[in-house]
């Protein structure tokens, strides 16, 4: 994971975005799907956003079947993710996290690379739920640290996010939550599930889920969707505090 | 003098039948450029479902689930019935990596190209639109990373779509 970074999770997007996509008035108005954290692309509102290596896109999708590139922003090296959050932009790199606000969503404007690699380090997917967001810090290969955390931050200021808790996990890659269950994918320990009724303070829920290698997470619906190394491994999450496997699909 | 020469052949001889670590290939991590050819990228079908080799990203739409299959394609799994998701299909979509999808319509990457589907049947994609040339290439010359082997690029052999890490024996360059 030479060049892995930053991986944001795109699961506020969705909790956020649906109110925005309902509440705006086009021509494009279908509804977005949901992806996973180490998305490059997201849609939100008439426009879909691309992140490569060192630029992002914005493209014009009013017209959803006529797809038109309205902008190209220089952002850095070693770009990673993408993921909207409100009205903004977090977009991950090696080194550091861009914030763009997308106020004016053809014309992404920086507004801070603030987040320090002390406070937010790269390899750190993240999950936003309103005031309150979860990464997962993880140490191994070229991400730095000793001890893998979920790290838990007060972002009412959504440029300067406060670490104010962190909980010991052992390889995190991806998370997601649904209403007031963390799940954390963990290479070593599985699936790992936190009561976040206490947003601050996330607690280890005790049940033991290891039906593969996790790397992502989609809950969605009832389901709880998991990109594993050898393709996808379906729960049932109608109780979200024990899913129920439903299917392997390699 | 004689006693020189003496030290000097021995050393020659212990020096020769020592294996020399050059002799024995040690396979070492090299980036090796992976090539195709425009008409190649741009062959895009919509086939039988498959089985998934190296999986990649993830994506939920409406009753569907979308996984990557790396630089190959999409497979598609109709989740109609939770309680048996079936794949159905795979969009054979060369170089692919990313998606997302707003009303019907998936949006995705084909190596320099945004390629646009429409899905109002997701189990047949049907293709939309060309974008081309919106995202960069891989570079033509050297891998994106500098301190790495890399197997030297032959033009003659297609464009370098991308830099594929792999042990070999013999890297014959390095940046």
């Amino acid at each position: 994971m030479k060049k892995s970074i930053f991986y944001l999770l795109l699961v506020s997007l969705f909790l956020c975005q649906c109110q925005k996509d309902s509440s705006s008035i086009s021509k494009n108005s279908g509804s977005v799907g949901q992806g996973g954290s180490l998305a490059r692309f997201a849609i939100t509102g008439n426009y879909l956003y691309s992140v490569d290596e060192n630029q992002l896109k914005v493209f014009d999708i009013s017209n959803a079947a006529d797809p038109v590139l309205k902008n190209t922003e220089d952002i850095g090296f070693e770009i990673e993710t993408l993921f909207p959050f409100k009205d903004k932009l977090f977009i991950g790199s090696a080194t550091q996290v861009y914030i763009y606000s997308i106020e004016d969503p053809a014309k992404p404007k920086l507004l801070s690379s603030a987040i320090s690699p002390e406070v937010m380090r790269r390899c750190d997917p993240v999950v936003a739920k309103d005031s309150v967001a979860f990464a997962t810090l993880r140490t191994n290969g070229p991400c730095g640290g000793t001890q893998s955390v979920l790290a838990v931050y007060n972002i009412k200021d959504i440029t300067n996010p406060v670490q104010v808790a962190t909980y010991p996990v052992g390889e995190p890659y991806g998370l997601g939550y649904d209403d007031d269950v963390l799940y954390v994918c963990d290479k070593q320990r599985g699936l790992l599930l936190f009561d976040i009724s206490h947003p601050y303070q996330p607690t280890l829920i005790n049940i033991s889920i290891n039906d593969g290698s996790y790397v992502d997470v989609i809950p969605y619906q009832n389901t709880l969707i998991c990109w594993t190394t050898t393709g996808l491994i379906l729960y049932d999450i109608t109780n979200n505090r024990n899913p129920k496997l439903i299917k392997t699909v390699d | 003098m004689r006693k020189l020469i003496c030290i000097f052949f021995t050393t020659l001889i212990l020096f020769s039948c020592d294996p020399k670590p050059g002799d024995i290939p040690i396979p070492m991590e090299t980036y090796v450029p992976v090539y195709a050819s425009m008409s190649d990228i741009q062959q895009i079908s919509v086939e039988p479902e498959k089985a998934t080799i190296n999986a990649g990203k993830i994506y939920a739409y409406q009753n569907y689930i979308f996984q990557n299959d790396l630089y190959s394609g999409i497979h598609i799994i109709d989740n109609s019935d939770q309680h048996n998701p079936v794949k159905v299909a795979f969009l054979s979509l060369p170089l692919n990596t990313e998606m997302s999808i707003k009303g019907n319509y998936l949006y995705a990457n084909n190596y320099t190209d945004l390629v646009v589907f429409d899905v109002t049947n997701p189990a047949n994609p049907q293709f939309i639109k060309r974008v081309a040339g919106v995202f960069p290439p891989a570079n033509q010359e050297y891998p994106p990373y500098t301190n790495v082997y890399f197997k030297c690029v032959d033009k003659s052999k297609g464009i370098v779509v991308r830099w594929e890490k792999q042990n070999i024996p013999t890297p014959n360059c390095r940046r």
